[in-house]
C-alpha cells in the first residue's frame, strides 16, 4: 500500500503560512516584552512569502490529496486576497496591539492561523476540507475577539461568536453528513453528479442544513445576531478580520458549494437565497440606518453588503451563461467588498488611535482635523455606498446585470431600494465629518503604516473603477467548474 | 438459543438477569453472616487512614482547569494517531515524516504552555 | 441492523441538542448541547460509512476530524466561560445584553 503522491509545490503557501504562523509563535515566546512588536514584522514576512508561493502557482491547475484540493485561478485568486487581507490588518493592528499591550505576540500567531483557514478554503473541494477551513478561520477569530480580556464587552462579543459559530458548525455538519450518507462521497464533483438521483426531499433538507450553516457564517440575516455585538466587542483590528477576511472565507465555501457540490439541485435551494439576499439586504440596511457606532453601522452595512453577495446564488439556473455571469459578478463583489470594508474599518481605527472614540457624532468637522483621514473614510464610504468613481459601484452594477439577464426582476428592484437606503446612512457620515462645525480642533495624526495601507486601498479601488479589466479579468479566469480530467490525482 | 438481530438480546438479557443475582446474593449473604457492632470510630468514610475532613462534595481548585483544557486538546489529538499507528508499518518514511511534523506542531503549543507558566503550581 | 434506527436516534439527539441550546440559560449546558449535536453528527457519519462499507472510509474520516475539531472548540468555549465568570461571576447567557441593536 502506497500513499497517494502529495503535490508539494500546490500546496506551498499553506505550508509556508503554516511555518511563518509556527516561527511567530516560537519568537514571540523568547521576546522581551519591548520587543514583541517584531512578531509584526515577522508576520508580514510570512505573508509576503506566502503571497510569493501564489505567485509561483500562477496559472496552475493542480489537484492533489485525493481530489480535496485544487489549485487553479480562482483558488489563487482568493488565496492572494487573503494574504493582502491579512497585510493590511497587520498594518491596522501594530499600533492598536503595541500601545495597549493586549497579548501582541499571540495575536500575529491567531491571525496567520485564521489565514491559513481561509488560504486552504480557497482550495478545499471536499466536505472534509471544507470543514476544517472554515473552523480554522473561526476557532482563531473567536479567541482573537476575547483578547481584551478585561473588557466585559470582549468577552460578551466573543462568546455570542462562539456559541453563534459552534452552533452554525453543527448544522452545517449535520446536513453534510446527510449528504455524504445520500451521496456516498465528500468530494464537491462526486456529489454533484450522484446528488440529482437521489430522493428529492431528503437532499432538500441536507442542501438546506448546509445553507443555514453558512448563513450564520456569512451573518446573513435572520443568522446575523452576533455580527454587530461582536464587532463592537472586539477589538477593532478584529473586528475588521470578521467583517473581511472571515466572512469571506464563509463566501468562498459557499461559492464551491453552491456552484460546485449542488448546481445541479439548483431548483430547489434557489428560492431560499433569493429570500435570503432580500432579506439581508433589506433589514441590515434599515437597522444601519439608526446607528451611532461607526463598528456597529459598520456591522450593519455589511449585513447589507452580504446580502448583495447572496444574490448571485439565488440566479443560478439551468442557463451555464447566466450562471457564469452570476457566479463572476459574486466573486468581483467579494474581491471589492474585502477592500473597501476593510479601508472604513482602517480610517475608523485611525481615527480612535489616541483617545479619538467611535461615536459618529464625533466625526464632525473631521476635514478640518485631518482633510487627508476625512478624505480617505469618505472613499470608502462612498465605495460602499456603489458611488463612482470608485469600485464599489461597478460590484453593485455587475450584481445588478446579472440579476436582469437572470431575469429576476424583483431581486433588481429591491437592489436598487437598498442602494438608495444605504446611500442615506453613509452620505450622512460624509456630510458630517465635511459640513459640520468639530468640537474639537486637535488635529489627528496617522501613522505612516496606516495612511500607506488606505492609500494603496483607494488607490486599487480608483484605479479598478477607471480601468474595470483588472477585477473582470480576474473573475473571468477564475472559474470553478471541473475540468473532468483534472479530478484525477496529479503526480508530483 | 434464539437466533436474528432481536435474539442476540437474549444472551445480554441472561447476563443481566446473573449479573443483578450475583450482587443481590452477596450482598443478602454478608448480610446475613457478618456480626454488626458500630462505634463511631467505625462508621466515619475510610480516606486512607486519615481523619475525614469536610463532605465529599468538595469543589477542584479552579487551576486544575487549565490542566483539564490541556489535557482534552492533546488527548483528542491521540485519535489521529490511532489510524495512523494501524497502518502505520505498510506506510514507509512518508507517513512517519508527516506524523512527526503534526507532532512536532503539537510539540511547539506544549512549549507555549511551558513558557507561559501554566504547567507550574504556585 | 437496519440504518434507519440509527439515523432515528441521530435525529433524536441531534433535536435534543437543538432544544437544549434553545432553552437553557447556563453557557456550559448550551455547550452540552451543542456537543450533543455534534455526536448526532458522528452517529450518522459512523451509520452511513458502515452501511456504504466500500466506499465508507471518507465518514470515519470525517468523524475523526469532527471530534478533535469538536475537542478545540471545547478548549475555547470553557476558557471563554471561566473568563467571563471571572469578570461577570456568573455566566448565563440571557445575561449577555451589554450590547443591543
Amino acid at each position: 500500500m502506497n500513499l497517494p503522491p502529495i503535490d508539494w509545490h500546490a500546496i506551498a503557501p499553506e505550508l509556508v503560512l503554516t511555518a511563518a504562523a509556527c516561527l511567530v509563535l516560537v519568537v514571540d515566546l523568547f521576546l522581551p516584552d519591548e520587543a514583541k512588536w517584531i512578531a509584526m514584522p515577522l508576520s508580514a514576512a510570512g505573508l509576503f512569502g506566502t503571497l510569493a508561493a501564489v505567485v509561483s502557482l500562477l496559472g496552475a491547475e493542480r489537484v492533489t490529496l485525493a481530489g480535496s484540493f485544487e489549485v487553479n485561478d480562482f483558488a489563487l485568486l482568493f488565496k492572494a486576497l487573503f494574504c493582502v487581507i491579512g497585510l493590511i490588518i497587520l498594518a491596522l493592528s501594530l499600533d492598536y496591539f503595541r500601545d495597549g499591550r493586549y497579548h501582541q505576540g499571540e495575536f500575529y500567531f491567531l491571525l496567520l492561523c485564521a489565514l491559513l483557514g481561509g488560504v486552504v478554503m480557497a482550495s478545499a473541494r471536499d466536505l472534509i476540507s471544507i470543514f476544517i477551513a472554515i473552523e480554522t478561520i473561526s476557532i482563531p477569530g473567536i479567541v482573537m475577539a476575547a483578547l481584551r480580556k478585561g473588557d466585559v464587552r470582549s468577552n460578551e462579543g466573543s462568546l455570542k461568536f462562539f456559541l453563534f459559530s459552534v452552533l452554525s458548525s453543527a448544522l452545517m455538519l449535520y446536513g453534510m453528513s446527510l449528504i455524504y450518507g445520500v451521496t456516498g462521497s465528500t468530494n464537491v464533483d462526486e456529489i454533484n453528479q450522484v446528488l440529482p438521483q437521489q430522493h428529492e426531499g431528503l437532499v432538500a433538507v441536507s442542501v438546506f442544513f448546509v445553507v443555514i450553516g453558512f448563513a450564520f457564517k456569512v451573518s446573513a440575516v435572520p443568522f446575523h445576531f452576533w455580527a454587530p455585538d461582536t464587532y463592537e466587542g472586539s477589538p477593532p483590528p478584529v473586528a475588521a478580520f470578521l467583517a473581511s477576511a472571515s466572512k469571506i472565507g464563509g463566501f468562498v465555501g459557499l461559492l464551491v458549494l453552491m456552484f460546485r457540490a449542488f448546481p445541479a439541485v439548483a431548483e430547489q435551494w434557489r428560492p431560499a437565497f433569493a429570500v435570503l439576499a432580500a432579506l439581508t439586504m433589506t433589514v441590515g440596511n434599515l437597522i444601519a440606518l439608526r446607528q451611532q457606532h461607526i463598528i456597529r453601522l459598520l456591522a450593519y452595512s455589511g449585513v447589507a453588503q452580504s446580502g448583495y453577495m447572496l444574490v448571485g446564488f439565488a440566479l443560478i439556473g439551468a442557463n451555464a451563461d447566466t450562471n457564469s455571469q452570476a457566479f463572476k459578478a459574486t466573486v468581483i463583489y467579494i474581491v471589492i467588498y474585502g477592500l473597501m470594508d476593510l479601508g472604513a474599518f482602517a480610517a475608523a481605527i485611525s481615527f480612535a488611535r489616541r483617545g479619538g472614540t467611535y461615536f459618529i457624532s464625533d466625526y464632525s468637522g473631521l476635514w478640518n482635523r485631518s482633510p487627508a483621514l476625512a478624505g480617505l473614510m469618505a472613499a470608502f464610504l462612498l465605495s460602499l455606498a456603489g458611488v463612482p468613481p470608485l469600485a464599489g459601484a461597478w460590484a453593485k452594477l455587475f450584481v445588478f446585470l446579472a440579476s436582469i439577464e437572470a431575469q429576476v426582476y424583483w431581486l433588481a428592484v429591491v437592489m436598487g431600494v437598498n442602494a438608495v437606503i444605504a446611500a442615506w446612512y453613509y452620505l450622512a457620515v460624509v456630510k458630517r465629518m465635511f459640513f459640520d462645525v468639530p468640537e474639537v480642533s486637535e488635529p489627528i495624526e496617522t501613522p505612516y503604516l496606516l495612511r500607506a495601507a488606505m492609500g494603496l486601498a483607494v488607490l486599487a479601488l480608483v484605479a479598478s473603477f477607471v480601468y474595470p479589466r483588472l477585477v473582470t479579468d480576474l473573475a473571468d479566469r477564475s472559474v470553478l467548474e471541473s475540468r473532468g480530467a483534472d479530478v484525477e490525482l496529479s503526480s508530483p | 438459543m434464539p437466533e436474528g438481530y432481536f435474539g442476540q438480546y437474549f444472551t445480554i438479557a441472561i447476563f443481566i438477569v446473573a449479573g443483578v443475582v450475583l450482587v443481590l446474593g452477596t450482598f443478602a449473604l454478608a448480610k446475613l453472616l457478618s456480626p454488626f457492632q458500630p462505634h463511631t470510630e467505625k462508621l466515619t468514610t475510610y480516606e486512607s487512614g486519615i481523619d475525614p475532613i469536610g463532605t465529599g462534595w468538595s469543589q477542584a481548585n479552579v487551576r486544575y482547569y487549565i490542566f483539564a483544557l490541556l489535557f482534552v486538546i492533546f488527548d483528542v489529538e491521540a485519535i489521529f494517531l490511532f489510524p495512523w499507528a494501524v497502518v502505520f508499518e505498510r506506510l514507509g518514511t512518508q507517513a512517519f515524516v508527516e506524523m512527526v511534523i503534526f507532532i512536532g506542531i503539537l510539540t511547539l503549543a506544549l512549549l507555549y504552555a511551558i513558557k507561559k507558566k501554566v504547567l507550574e503550581w504556585l | 441492523m437496519p440504518l434507519s434506527y440509527v439515523l432515528v436516534l441521530a435525529a433524536l439527539l441531534f433535536s435534543i441538542g437543538v432544544y437544549g441550546v434553545l432553552a437553557r440559560q447556563h453557557a456550559v449546558l448550551v455547550l452540552l448541547s451543542i456537543e450533543l449535536m455534534l455526536n448526532a453528527v458522528n452517529i450518522n457519519l459512523i451509520a452511513f460509512s458502515a452501511w456504504l462499507q466500500d466506499t465508507g472510509v471518507p465518514g470515519q474520516v470525517f468523524a475523526l476530524f469532527i471530534i478533535a475539531v469538536a475537542a478545540a472548540e471545547v478548549g475555547v468555549g470553557l476558557a471563554l466561560v471561566i473568563l467571563i465568570y471571572r469578570n461577570r461571576r456568573n455566566v448565563d447567557v440571557e445575561g449577555l445584553s451589554l450590547m443591543k441593536w
